[in-house]
């Protein structure tokens, strides 16, 4: 956990090791995962095992504003705060035992899971297009109920910029998750002294929960291009879809939900079921129930670390206020959640994961 | 108590219905059991039916399980739009892409 926590650069608006001149960061932002591979961070067959390949087709650097470039460049290879983490786990249940060992998971096997995205630069990439698109909303007459809701036409000029500067932070994201995998597996090879081969570590998948993506889908017979927005939702294609990768073509795609710090994560399989009624997607995660502020007032005197030790989990935060933001009972009971999805269909269970070492932001 | 205006499909689908709200174009539907269901948010109803509102939406405006209220679009919301008289919308999205 030291070395991990020492090998992550961690918190809020943390900075992170790499030292990314702009060219880099122009790079990343248009090759996403695959930037990351081609610096020496991770293999190719990671690729194989990230959503769209870990690169988005048609980023363009061009859109970003300066301070999402200044915002990015100081925080790739960062985890950042909030529900974000680096965990070590242990498989505690299968579910579908075939599926799980064609996914290389088994009972009481030590799993690694990675929540973060593409952080401040993100962030900034949203608040930049939220004013294009209050004025958007104007220009083309649009009637909302909520000017939150501020949105352009797709064909717009308005439209087509923010997808291009959003597939631009999906990329970033996928880079940014490439890198602290590659530093993950590094700690275990300085810590257990064994190559992450002869450790078995190699990525199941990865996947995106916050994003709009042009899909198609059949709709009363009829196949059409959509442009599908998650969030806080997770892609969950079914077995035979062509964006798969070859070995799992046939059992249909992985999906991660990250679960809070203190109860479970689970690993799902996406199903036909979800492609009908979902456009092919489930649930994320376990679905706050307390603001951060209402957390933060539960948990005034307490030592949430402590109580974490007394369940059997260590945790190493940056902040202690992250801690009562993230403690178990802000959440709902991801098990709920998952069974909700199972029962209705759009996703089957695969394994239940189990954190006992936690690294927050 | 079950909520005012919406109607349960099944053990785990709940519907908000085109006259919930004036200007729904399409349903909205809510992936929650009935324990969940207490705790749904009247805010996260409200973002889900406002969806529904959106020019060229595809099929219901959708909600997973882990639903709770965020900016515009509600955390745990899918919605798909036609890319010939549809929108994309940030707030669908939301700030931590990806």
């Amino acid at each position: 956990m030291e070395v991990l926590y020492n090998n992550i650069p961690t918190g809020v608006g943390s900075k992170g090791k790499l030292r990314l001149g702009s060219e880099d960061e122009r790079q990343l932002l248009l090759k996403g995962a695959r930037w990351a591979v081609e610096k020496g961070f991770g293999d190719k067959e990671d690729l194989l095992h990230t959503e769209s390949g870990g690169c988005i087709e048609g980023a363009d650097p061009d859109l970003i504003s300066k301070k999402a470039y200044e915002r990015g460049r100081a925080q790739q290879g960062t985890l950042g705060s909030g529900n974000h983490f680096t965990e070590i786990q242990y498989v505690d249940e299968i579910h579908e035992e075939k599926i799980a060992a064609r996914l290389g998971l088994f009972k009481d096997q030590i799993t690694v899971m990675i929540h973060t995205g593409s952080r401040g630069f993100g962030h900034q990439v949203c608040t930049d297009f939220l004013e294009v698109m209050a004025k958007a909303v104007q220009k083309y007459k649009i009637d909302l109920p909520d000017k939150e809701l501020a949105c352009a036409p797709f064909n717009s000029p308005e439209a087509q910029d923010y997808l291009a500067a959003m597939r631009a932070a999906a990329n970033y994201a996928w880079a940014n998750r490439q890198c602290i995998m590659h530093w993950v597996k590094e700690s275990f090879m300085q810590t257990l002294n064994a190559s992450p081969t002869a450790l078995g570590m190699s990525l199941i998948y990865d996947v995106a929960h916050n994003i709009a993506k042009v899909e198609e889908h059949t709709i009363n017979g009829r196949k059409r291009k959509l442009v599908v927005h998650r969030k806080g939702a997770t892609r969950a294609f079914p077995p035979g879809h062509p964006e798969l990768p070859l070995a799992y073509k046939d059992l249909g795609q992985p999906v991660l939900i990250p679960g809070d710090m203190g109860r479970a994560s689970f690993v799902l399989i996406g199903t036909e079921k979800a492609m009908q009624e979902t456009f092919g997607s489930t649930c994320h995660g376990a679905g706050r129930v307390m603001s951060r502020h209402q957390a933060i007032r539960r948990a005034k005197g307490r030592a949430i670390y402590r109580e974490m030790e007394d369940m059997g989990i260590i945790v190493r935060s940056a902040g202690r206020e992250t801690l009562a933001e993230e403690m178990p009972e802000a959440y709902k009971d991801i098990s709920n959640v998952v069974d909700v999805v199972h029962n209705a269909g759009i996703s089957k269970k695969v394994a239940k994961l189990r954190p006992i070492g936690v690294i927050k932001g | 108590m079950p909520i005012e205006g919406l109607r349960r499909i099944d053990a785990n689908r709940l519907e908000i219905p085109k006259n919930y709200k004036a200007g729904m174009r399409t349903n909205g539907i809510i992936f929650v059991d009935e324990v969940l269901e207490k705790g749904l948010e009247t805010g996260a109803i409200e973002q889900v039916a406002n969806v529904a509102t959106l020019p060229g939406i595809v099929g219901s405006s959708l909600a997973m399980p882990d639903i709770h209220t965020g900016y515009g679009f509600t955390i745990g919301g899918v919605a798909a739009f036609d890319i010939h008289d549809g929108v994309i919308s940030p707030g669908g999205v939301g700030y931590d892409i990806n």
